[in-house]
């Protein structure tokens, strides 16, 4: 098949891959521009309109910010972003331990960490709210960062990463007489950019999307994350769908914001990497 | 072998934790903490902001959430058995479930019978005493779209409950307006798979959903008039094709009435003023609920109650929370920031002038006349979710009596642990 | 390997409390109420195995245990597949390709409950654009997540919706990873390509790839909101998922000790299946070095 061809055929199943996976969005952020009795009014019978609100309003977003959305925008992003840090930190250093160690117990401790990550959360949401009662946590943000900062998944990531970085790098450092901890910090960390960002995003995502947890584990108003904050305007009698809309189109594009920020340094750091 | 869990949790969670953070200082004020629903901002606020306005000495740690979410997150709460929250929000079918559970505290002392519809109180009792707050009712009136009507030339209902419609005429007029190409369509209800909509199709052929003493559901959910009652609900769906299928979620079918696409609809009388609100262009009527020829007119009923907490540490405050919020002009306050049927008698007096409409006509007369609660017994929970998937799949054509047969075997066998 | 006397276990010291507090108290708490059965007071009483025997014997569970197998046994090789070819389609560097794969990975800035309830109304049979838009084009609509024969599918297809970008991103870095003089060519490229493919890029993707399974098969064998949201386990139990079944004892049935007992199974049978993937793809003779 010639390059030119091939290239073509390459680029078509991007578009079509791209449109299948970005018209949903882009239907939500439409929908929230949309006057309320327009919302559904051109969602069953296709025509321009469906695609194209021809009526446009920025009322949705304006509902939505009168609510609580400001605030639980904040502290979804307080919150992702200090179990973040405390997560790629923790995880790291056991992933580190697995991946470089041989130790008592370490095959049984690996089997731990895989459990850790298979349980049903629905299973364990009852005895985690009576411990988060029994030590005091319950309507405080620890509730909502502490039970998140370690991961089994996180800590699986890294095992595998540091498992492919050679032995001989490690023997050297430890000729040159650098400790385990100057090892990690000054040696592999900084090895693993592109695994530190997938990190940063996976806990990212996992603390953005939180909706069940933080309702059960926080009341105050103020400590509302942007997932309850959307949930609240679908009400039993009288859904408010343009305001739900709009808190979800927000929650969306703020949670874009460090895909494209890590999207720029991490094709660059893979890239970097890839040719060494 | 028998462990309370609480102290099972309590010493392992001690046990393994060597640094306990310290417990979060009580406030000054005795602070009542409430779970409500999450309604808009400005139909709650007013009315939580009236209480603390009159006891200067309470304050409400208000707490809104969703619906979907609302029924797991309290038995989350309610299971720590510790008093939290105080105050919450009870579906008022629940109040059995959750008094024979033990987490409603009684409320005979406080509450005066004569004051409420007795429809009200009954939704409110389990075990002859009252557990929760009859707060408001509910009332389900047939919406319909003028202008479609005359397009179909077709004559609409009539608003005069003595002359309601049966389900046969519904079903002829939604065939003349029904268009199922177009997506275009005659009928459909507000909430096409619960129970709170649907018993009534059984009960107008003079079905009872569930033995008196609550316990037992084969030959009552089963029976020939349930049989028939659903089986007619399906052929809306399948036959006549009058109804749009699989419209499950009660947030969008008012859409689609609104929309113009539907031209009659059976939905609660709080839809009136979203309809109006939103949907400023439609030409809309009411008519009273629909009833089987051969049968009698039954409407659906029952509400959003409330209940204290049967361990909480303030009962002294909470007391007080439900002598406020039962009271005369308290409840009028209710009723203007959100217009439900009122099950206090003294609030159709005060406010006599609002319900001069068709649908409070309407509204009034049915839920003296007309309403039956959904059945009571402490397996409500079990009970409305096999009826719901029953529902579902009956709609969607499967055999009414096999799949009530089914349900009603799935219920006994559920329920029969609240015997003990 | 290398050893040393604390240094192992000062490293893991602090994931493992947190685990430990957070997770394993938690999950032991539940195992070991699936023992149990909770009267009406909240009091347990020890039953003994009656939870898991009360399951054994019925029907609808073992349906449940027939759908959920089903639904992984396509998902998992389904959603990889898709992950993989996308990121095979984006790794080499062209044209806008940075745009592409940020478009790709979109679709995780959508909560899944969010997801559903999209896609519950793109897929409506009335109200949705899909269906809309197969009408315009003078199709017949479908009933999607109505339809007992469609629902699985349409499940899986949305799970996928939701996870392929997710998933390849470790792929993605799996295949950039490869050093540059041993893979040097496109992925359209005739039968030369698959080849390599097969036998050069594949077994350098054994990591990646079997991070990915064992993930993924944790996620969907743990996937509960779409269900929860859009199908409630119907039309007719199609839909009937084990963590749905779980969530309904808990929550509908108010029977803990059954939820529990369900739960400890989920665990146990993602526990088995992932060692399996593990060993498949890294022999142990590679674990030990």
């Amino acid at each position: 098949m010639s390059h030119r061809l091939s290239e073509g055929l390459r680029y078509t199943l991007l578009v079509i891959i791209a449109v299948i996976l970005l018209t949903p969005i882009y239907w939500l952020v439409m929908s929230s521009l949309r006057p309320a009795d327009h919302i559904f009014r051109f969602s069953g019978n296709f025509s321009i309109e469906t695609l194209i609100p021809f009526a446009f309003t920025l009322d949705n977003y304006s509902q939505a910010l009168q609510s609580n959305v400001g605030r639980a925008l904040f502290n979804s992003l307080f919150v992702s972003l200090t179990t973040v840090i405390c997560g790629v930190f923790v995880n790291s250093l056991a992933g580190f331990a697995f991946a470089v160690f041989d130790f008592r117990f370490k095959k049984l401790l690996f089997v731990l960490i895989l459990l850790s990550f298979m349980m049903p959360f629905e299973s364990i949401v009852i005895p985690l709210y009576t411990l988060m009662r029994t030590i005091g946590w319950t309507d405080t943000y620890a509730a909502l960062i502490m039970p998140e900062v370690a991961g089994g998944l996180i800590i699986f990531l890294f095992y595998q990463f540091f498992r492919g970085i050679p032995r001989e790098i490690y023997e050297a450092a430890r000729m040159d007489g650098a400790n385990w901890w100057q090892i990690y910090y000054k040696m592999t960390m900084p090895l693993s950019g592109p695994t530190i960002a997938t990190a940063s995003l996976m806990i990212f995502i996992h603390q953005w999307d939180a909706f069940f947890w933080p309702l059960v584990a926080t009341s105050s108003e103020r400590l509302a994350v942007i997932q309850v904050a959307i949930a609240r305007n679908m009400t039993m009698e009288q859904a408010n769908w343009g305001a739900f809309f709009a808190s979800a189109s927000l929650a969306v594009l703020v949670a874009m914001v460090p895909f494209f920020w890590l999207q720029r340094h991490y094709v660059k750091i893979v890239i970097t990497n890839a040719d060494r | 072998m028998t462990i309370s869990r609480r102290n099972l949790i309590k010493s392992s969670a001690l046990g393994s934790l060597a640094l306990a953070m310290p417990n979060i200082v009580r406030a000054q004020l005795t602070t009542l903490k409430v779970v409500w629903m999450g309604w808009p901002d400005n139909q709650v606020l007013p009315l939580m902001a009236e209480f603390e306005k009159r006891n200067p000495t309470i304050k409400l740690a208000l707490e809104r959430m969703p619906f979907q979410q609302i029924f797991q997150a309290l038995e989350i709460r309610l299971n720590a058995r510790n008093g939290d929250p105080d105050i919450f929000i009870v579906d008022s079918p629940l109040t059995a479930s959750y008094a024979s559970r033990g987490h409603l505290m009684e409320l005979d002392s406080i509450i005066d019978k004569k004051r409420f519809a007795p429809s009200g109180i009954a939704a409110a009792s389990f075990d002859g005493k009252i557990y929760s707050a009859p707060f408001g009712s509910s009332m389900q009136v047939l919406y319909y779209n003028k202008d479609m009507f005359k397009a179909a030339g077709v004559t609409p209902p009539s608003a005069d409950p003595a002359s309601r419609w049966t389900w046969e005429q519904l079903v002829e007029a939604g065939k003349k307006m029904s268009k199922p190409a177009e997506n275009i369509w005659g009928f459909t209800f507000e909430q096409q798979e619960r129970p709170y909509q649907l018993l009534p199709m059984g009960q107008s052929l003079g079905g009872t959903a569930l033995s008196p003493d609550g316990f037992k559901a084969s030959s009552y959910i089963d029976g020939p008039a349930f049989v028939e009652g659903f089986t007619f609900m399906q052929k809306m769906y399948t036959e006549s094709k009058i109804s749009p299928p699989g419209q499950f979620d009660t947030a969008l079918t008012p859409e689609l009435f609104g929309a113009g696409k539907c031209a009659m609809m059976v939905a609660g009388t709080f839809v009136f003023d979203t309809l109006k609100t939103k949907f400023p262009n439609l030409d809309f009527g009411v008519a009273p609920h629909p009833y089987f020829a051969k049968g009698k007119p039954v409407t659906p009923t029952g509400a959003w109650h409330f209940g204290v907490n049967a361990r909480t540490q303030q009962k002294a405050a909470a007391s007080q929370f439900v002598t406020d919020m039962l009271s005369d002009d308290m409840n009028v306050l209710w009723y203007k920031l959100r217009p439900y049927v009122p099950t206090l008698n003294a609030v159709w007096e005060k406010e006599a002038s609002s319900f001069t409409s068709d649908l409070w006509k309407i509204a009034k007369y049915d839920v003296q006349n007309t309403a039956v609660p959904r059945p009571a017994t402490p397996g409500f929970r079990e009970y409305e979710d096999i009826v719901r998937v029953a529902l579902r799949d009956i709609q969607s054509g499967a055999n009414a009596q096999q799949i009530l047969t089914a349900a009603a075997q799935k219920i006994d066998r559920e329920i029969a642990k609240y015997k003990g | 390997m290398f050893r040393h006397p604390w240094a192992p276990y000062a490293f893991i010291a602090p994931a493992f409390i947190g685990l430990f507090v957070f997770r394993f108290i938690p999950i032991g708490l539940s195992g070991f109420g699936s023992f149990f059965s909770e009267n009406l007071r909240g009091d347990m009483v020890f039953v003994g195995l009656k939870n898991y025997a009360e399951l054994m014997d019925d029907p609808s569970f073992w349906n449940t245990m027939r759908v959920t197998l089903i639904f992984n046994l396509i998902i998992n090789p389904f959603q990889i597949c898709c992950a993989l070819a996308l990121a095979m389609l984006v790794r080499r560097p062209s044209k806008f390709i940075d745009v592409f794969r940020l478009g790709f990975i979109m679709p995780m800035t959508v909560s899944i409950a969010l997801t559903s309830i999209i896609w519950s109304i793109l897929l409506d049979p009335t109200l949705g654009p899909v269906n809309g838009l197969l009408r315009w084009g003078g199709f017949q609509s479908q009933p999607f997540f109505r339809s007992e024969h469609q629902a699985l599918e349409t499940l899986i297809l949305v799970a996928t919706w939701k996870g392929a970008g997710y998933w390849m991103i470790f792929l993605l870095s799996g295949l950039l990873a490869i050093p540059k003089e041993i893979d040097d060519s496109a992925l359209i490229d005739g039968a030369t390509g698959i080849r390599k493919f097969i036998s050069i890029t594949l077994p350098l993707m054994k990591r990646p790839l079997a991070f990915v399974l064992v993930a993924d098969t944790a996620a969907n064998f743990l996937l509960f909101a779409p269900v929860y949201i859009i199908t409630n386990g119907g039309p007719n139990g199609a839909t009937q998922l084990l963590m749905f079944e779980a969530y309904q004892a808990a929550f509908a049935y108010i029977n803990h000790g059954r939820s529990m007992a369900i739960s400890t199974i989920i665990l146990v049978v993602v526990l088995l299946i992932a060692m399996f993937e593990l060993r498949l793809f890294i022999p142990a003779e590679e674990e030990q070095s």
